[in-house]
């Protein structure tokens, strides 16, 4: 109870806040709309509250009492994915330059087939739940889950910038405050949602949350295509004819310009998937396998579709905004590109709809941001605190400490980090996140599970390489040295190091690996056939000889 | 009491024809999305006028149809991964199963 209490009345403040300036007479706050969305959260928390209640033992949290059906956890991991940043973000993209956001689109859904044939399945059957564990079940344990907490951290980062920016603009549109109280307001409510005893991402949470966020979306495009007698035709006809670049929205153009940031790009997206901290639980929430790869069937035709539903919101936001004067201030959409799908709901269904779109958005970016508070607080008190400072010792009284400081530190730097980063798209710094975990994450978990060779130091070596060439190339680059930084000129002059830092993982993995002759990388080579065996049959080998 | 190592699991005919039988799909279906999906993004990097040429009389581009057609292609090799591997894998693997506990 103390937990809504504290959220109404944050809500509360923000809605006085809103009204003050509505009288004061100040644009951009919209009165009803503001009701409705503070209305709209307070219920989806309330199921969000109610759901997370439910949820008593671990074991409820992942398996959800076991009775989860393929189809209801394709939605729950479809849940997980679907941030409302990636909403924001795509449909923002397509609406600044049309071709270019479904770039994004298909890039977000074409990581899970691979997860698919290539993960999933041996990672359910080695009964792991995340990259650390299946590496560590040969490899050893110290140096791996040090190289995978510092890999998950920087990624969950990235992440929570995109998911602070994408709710900082919402609040700062719909309550007309200044973008860097919004920011910080959000940043509270994130930090109080995780420290007093958070509600957890649970499979209902995240498949209601799913279901809104698809009703939401779905109801938008079709209002759009209704709008076009149901035809893309007319709708691409009317956006090339009232968008400045003409024709050339139909093609890829202003975002990836070049080759190597197209190709780039491409192996981020495709690959991240595979390596982010907090999606693979997912295929232990189901009782067998039949039913997991069904639950990925799922999460893929929906996933798919949401993009789909994004990139015609994107369009229809290109024609219905640009006709329309109110939506901008000084020649800019107000809020942003990022703002797009935002506004587009309000020229469609009024301040109902808007109200509705943002609480909708706003709930997930929450539910999503606390999900990736909760993976990165516990990297670093579970695994970088207790294994680099306690040295193994377990010590629950201090790594729930370590734990609440490292949510409050990543609330600051969430906070801060948001504030820098205003003006990117949010899709961009979600696909900077990809670009992270493909480099330093998916190399390892890929190799430990088919290449015999790897050794702990070629992993080591060759992840860490990987992680520092990503977050360098990013930080010298075009994002961070001139938007951020303000030099005239960036070091590095492509916004995607994936190309580089991807083949620099693998590359130094692979030599590394073959240079190690030590005793103990042998006993790491020879225990691949006991782990292959695993991975293929779900037969713990051990067990059965054992009988 | 027999036991079954690793070493003699892996010559098993039942166990041979499951990872044989598993490489083969995965690592087809895999090429094909990354086949497709580079194919898609090169054309992007290299020739990115050509996928603005309009499909028909038009102006919906033939990037936007295979941009669309790529999200397509992605759900319908799930849908024949996961139909195969409950079809055909899912009886191999329970085969490999009873060998071992047949020989424990």
């Amino acid at each position: 109870m103390k937990l809504s209490v504290i959220v109404s009345l944050v809500l509360a403040l923000l809605g006085s806040t809103a009204w003050a300036q509505v009288e004061g007479g100040r644009s951009g706050a919209h009165g009803s709309a503001i009701i409705m969305f503070v209305a709209f959260v307070m219920v989806t928390l309330g199921i969000t509250y109610w759901a997370a209640r439910r949820t008593r033992t671990a074991k409820d949290f992942y398996a959800a009492g076991g009775g989860i059906t393929g189809f209801q956890n394709g939605l729950a991991i479809a849940g997980d994915y679907m941030s409302a940043a990636s909403f924001l973000g795509i449909a923002g993209l397509v609406y600044l330059s049309g071709f270019d956001g479904l770039i994004y689109a298909i890039g977000f859904l074409v990581g899970w087939p691979i997860v698919l044939l290539l993960i999933a399945e041996p990672l359910r059957n080695l009964g792991r739940y995340t990259f650390a564990d299946v590496a560590s079940f040969r490899l050893r344990q110290r140096p791996i889950r040090i190289l995978a907490a510092s890999g998950s951290l920087v990624t969950v980062i990235f992440y929570l910038i995109a998911q602070m920016v994408g709710a900082g603009k919402l609040i700062e549109v719909l309550f007309g405050l200044p973008y860097e109280a919004a920011v910080f307001i959000v940043g509270i409510l994130m930090t109080l949602y995780v420290t007093f005893g958070g509600m957890l991402a649970t499979t209902w949470v995240q498949l209601i949350k799913a279901v809104l966020l698809l009703s939401g979306a779905s109801l938008m495009a079709f209002l759009v295509l209704a709008s076009f007698g149901f035809s893309f035709e007319n709708m691409f006809a009317a956006a090339t004819a009232v968008h400045k670049n003409g024709a050339a929205i139909m093609e890829p153009g202003t975002l990836v310009s070049d080759p190597i940031s197209a190709i780039s790009l491409g192996m981020a997206l495709m690959f991240g998937t595979a390596g982010l901290p907090h999606i693979l639980m997912r295929f232990f929430t189901v009782r067998d396998a039949i039913q997991a790869r069904r639950s990925v069937f799922y999460a893929t035709g929906f996933i798919g579709y949401f993009y789909i539903l994004t990139f015609i919101i994107g369009f229809g936001a290109i024609v219905l905004l640009l006709r329309n004067p109110d939506y901008f201030t000084d020649g800019a959409l107000i809020g942003g590109g990022n703002m797009a799908a935002i506004h587009l709901s309000h020229a469609l269904g009024g301040d109902l709809l808007l109200g509705f779109i943002s609480a909708v958005a706003f709930a997930t970016i929450l539910a999503v941001v606390s999900g990736l508070t909760l993976a990165g607080s516990s990297a670093i008190s579970h695994d970088l605190y207790a294994t680099l400072f306690l040295k193994g010792q377990h010590n629950e009284k201090k790594e729930i400490r370590a734990s609440r400081i490292a949510t409050v530190g990543l609330g600051i730097i969430a906070v801060l980090l948001g504030i820098v980063f205003e003006n990117q798209n949010v899709a961009f710094m979600v696909g900077l996140a990809f670009c992270v975990a493909a480099s330093a994450n998916f190399p390892i978990l890929l190799l430990s599970m088919y290449w015999r060779k790897l050794t702990t130091r070629g992993a080591v070596i060759g992840g860490s390489l990987g992680l520092a060439t990503a977050v360098i190339l990013v930080v010298i680059g075009p994002t961070v040295w001139v938007d951020a930084f303000g030099f005239e000129e960036a070091i590095f002059p492509y916004k995607y190091p994936a190309i580089f830092s991807v083949s620099i993982a693998f590359i130094g993995i692979w030599i590394f690996s073959l240079l190690d002759k030590s005793s103990s990388a042998q006993a790491e080579q020879q225990a691949f056939e006991t782990q292959f065996v695993r991975s293929q049959t779900g037969i713990g080998i051990d067990k059965a000889v054992e009988h | 009491m027999t036991l079954l190592t690793v070493d003699e699991l892996k010559h098993q005919p039942e166990y041979q024809a499951l990872t044989r039988a598993r490489a083969r799909i995965t690592w087809i279906l895999s090429a094909a999305v990354i086949l497709v999906y580079f194919a898609l993004i090169l054309l992007i990097a290299f020739t990115p006028e050509s996928l603005g040429r309009p499909l028909g009389d038009g102006v919906t581009s033939i990037g936007i149809a295979l941009g669309l057609g790529v999200i397509l292609f992605c759900f319908v090799i799930t849908g024949i991964y996961v139909y195969y591997a409950n079809h055909v894998l899912e009886p191999l693997t329970r085969a490999v199963v009873q060998k071992v506990e047949h020989a424990s």
